[in-house]
């Protein structure tokens, strides 16, 4: 009877924080406020409760009532403050069960991976594992557990990629994205990446922990985006996140007059000397590139200095004469040009693969053959790790869920990379491959390994990429696909 | 070919050398290296010293021998910068250590 009216304030304070998860508005300062006062009520009752239970002498009421009416509340504090340094996987797991009812597993099993991050040990990982891999299929949790464990073994580049990709994930569980979202924020800020947050938040891609709404915030303050917080509202943002100390520094003195942090320039072109004549010209371009860490502006400065160097008469008359003079063999100077021009693009394409630039728009005996020689290469290397991919339908090797998620986000970066660097016109030869393999995975993982969120995850990757190419009869089927519904945790999603 | 190991550098020679001074240096250099002279030890390009060892000045000799070789050579040689100027390290996208201090790792 007593218990009712508590109860009650607990699922007030939940829907608080649920509500909060939802907004980004005024409301977002309204719903904290109330989930505040709601939880230092009921840890104010439930405290003078378990007193009148120590000094009735039943102290072990005291310590149940403390365990199932303190803790839940203070569950966010505790995770953050005291079992995260601790590294306390088991105790972070059990709690964060009070605050969660539907699928509660999903988010315990994060905030164990978060404490695991704190403070890794061998046996916490693999216990979290075990329990990662009795859960199917593949949601957006396991994909959080799986960054996070990642974060634990010092390998932040490889968190990052798999807590971006849960964009592609239909499953959603609210505090498990919240969490997810908190760690990019915190990263992209520590790489001093404010454009990346402030992007982030526009398209509210994430629902935001008060951490993340602070970094947000500052994010939008520093690039000068529309609807940046004024100095009041950064100020109250601040006060309701947590590393109240630390985040104190990150805070423009003066929000109205914070000059907006543009990301840094590439590095500026390696010039040379324009009364140059073309060969020097191209020698020298080529070695800056080689000797610097090679942009596109580099590149393709380099290429035209080449192209432009190799038709000049001017060389060709020099090698000409050198040739007669040393007594070369007959064609000598028409050969060398053509080494020449194929020693040079070899060493540009090596310098373009690892930098992962695409071939300039520049025609002559370099640039062609470098956009050839790029664009070939990569197609060659994408089709050859899809056709591995999709091979796996046939030779039997079943992989576990993540296994199967962290390949195909692999496939996904070398083929975003190559995309990008090849523009259109490669993306638009590269697709047909990727579709036809991709959309057979898909149907796999459907039907015979039920993995649905997987599944609907890759067509939705393989609808976008048909939107950007124009491919009709992809777009007609990937759409069918995506329009299916999908089970997972939390119910059905309609696509 | 890569710059580096253009013969004319190797043996530290202008690309104008004849071929009587192209096969001098090289037994010079051989006779250096034999007795350790530290001298001969390294050569310059435009990249930065490099080590020198008896093979590579072998090689080197063998393709001025050669006149198309020698043409790809003196190509290179003959319009390469005498040196590039020491660039800058790229910039690392380095951590600022915010992360560990809000709570997370790594």
């Amino acid at each position: 009877m007593f218990a009712l009216p508590y109860i009650a304030f607990i699922r007030l304070h939940r829907a608080a924080l649920d509500a909060r998860r939802r907004v980004r508005t005024w409301q977002y300062y309204a719903y904290s406020v109330a989930a505040g006062l709601l939880a230092g009520l009921l840890v104010g009752f439930a405290l003078f409760a378990s007193y009148y239970m120590v000094l009735a002498g039943v102290w072990y009421l005291a310590a149940i009532i403390i365990a199932f009416f303190v803790v839940p509340p203070l569950q966010p504090v505790l995770q953050r403050h005291v079992l995260v340094p601790l590294g306390a996987v088991r105790t972070s797991f059990w709690i964060a069960h009070f605050v969660s009812m539907k699928d509660s597993d999903a988010f315990a099993l994060c905030c164990a991976a978060w404490a695991h991050a704190g403070k890794p040990t061998g046996a916490g990982e693999a216990w979290i594992i075990e329990r990662r891999d009795k859960r199917r299929p593949l949601g957006d949790a396991e994909i959080v557990v799986t960054a996070f464990l990642a974060a634990g073994r010092g390998d932040a580049a490889t968190c990052r990629d798999l807590l971006r990709s849960l964009d592609l994930i239909v499953e959603n569980h609210p505090n498990v994205r919240e969490v997810a979202g908190e760690w990019l924020a915190v990263d992209a800020a520590d790489r001093g990446a404010w454009g990346e947050i402030a992007a982030s938040a526009a398209v509210a891609r994430y629902p935001a922990s008060a951490l993340t709404f602070l970094i947000e915030g500052i994010a939008a303050a520093r690039t000068g985006g529309a609807g940046a917080p004024g100095a009041g509202e950064l100020r109250a943002r601040w006060l309701l996140a947590p590393h109240r100390r630390v985040t104190l520094g990150l805070l423009p003195v003066d929000v109205a007059a914070e000059i907006p942090v543009r990301p840094a320039a590439s590095e500026p072109p390696a010039e040379t000397p324009p009364e140059r004549p073309p060969l020097p010209r191209a020698v020298a371009a080529h070695l800056h590139l080689a000797n610097r860490a090679a942009n596109a502006t580099g590149l393709a400065l380099t290429v035209q200095a080449w192209d432009a160097a190799l038709s000049d008469p001017a060389t060709r008359d020099w090698l000409a004469r050198r040739a007669l003079e040393l007594d070369a063999p007959l064609g000598a100077a028409d050969r060398a040009l053509r080494d020449v021009a194929s020693d040079v693009t070899d060493e540009l394409a090596r310098l373009a693969e690892a930098a992962g630039l695409g071939a300039p728009p520049a025609h002559g005996l370099v640039g062609d053959a470098l956009a050839r020689r790029l664009r070939h290469g990569r197609l060659d290397a994408l089709e050859a790790a899809f056709t591995r991919w999709a091979a796996r339908r046939h030779d039997g090797a079943v992989r576990a869920p993540i296994d199967e998620w962290r390949e195909f986000c692999a496939l996904r970066t070398a083929y975003d990379a190559a995309a990008t660097a090849g523009g259109l016109e490669l993306r638009r030869l590269a697709f047909p491959h990727a579709y036809s393999t991709g959309n057979s995975m898909a149907v796999w993982l459907w039907n015979t390994r039920s993995e649905y969120a997987l599944s609907h995850a890759i067509s939705r990757w393989l609808l976008a990429e048909a939107l950007t190419v124009g491919d009709a009869e992809a777009i007609d089927l990937c759409s069918r696909n995506c329009k299916l519904s999908v089970p997972t945790r939390t119910g059905t999603v309609k696509g | 070919m890569t710059l580096v190991e253009n013969p004319f550098f190797v043996l530290g020679l202008s690309p104008d050398a004849s071929r009587i001074e192209i096969e001098r240096e090289a037994q010079k250099l051989l006779g250096m290296l034999e007795l350790g002279f530290e001298a001969a030890l390294t050569y310059t390009t435009p990249l930065g010293s490099r080590e020198r060892t008896p093979e590579a000045v072998r090689a080197a000799v063998a393709a001025l021998r050669d006149p198309y070789q020698r043409l790809l050579a003196e190509l290179w040689a003959r319009h390469a910068p005498a040196s590039l100027d020491e660039a800058p390290p790229p910039p690392a996208a380095a951590s600022s250590g915010l992360r560990k201090r809000l709570g997370w790792r790594p």
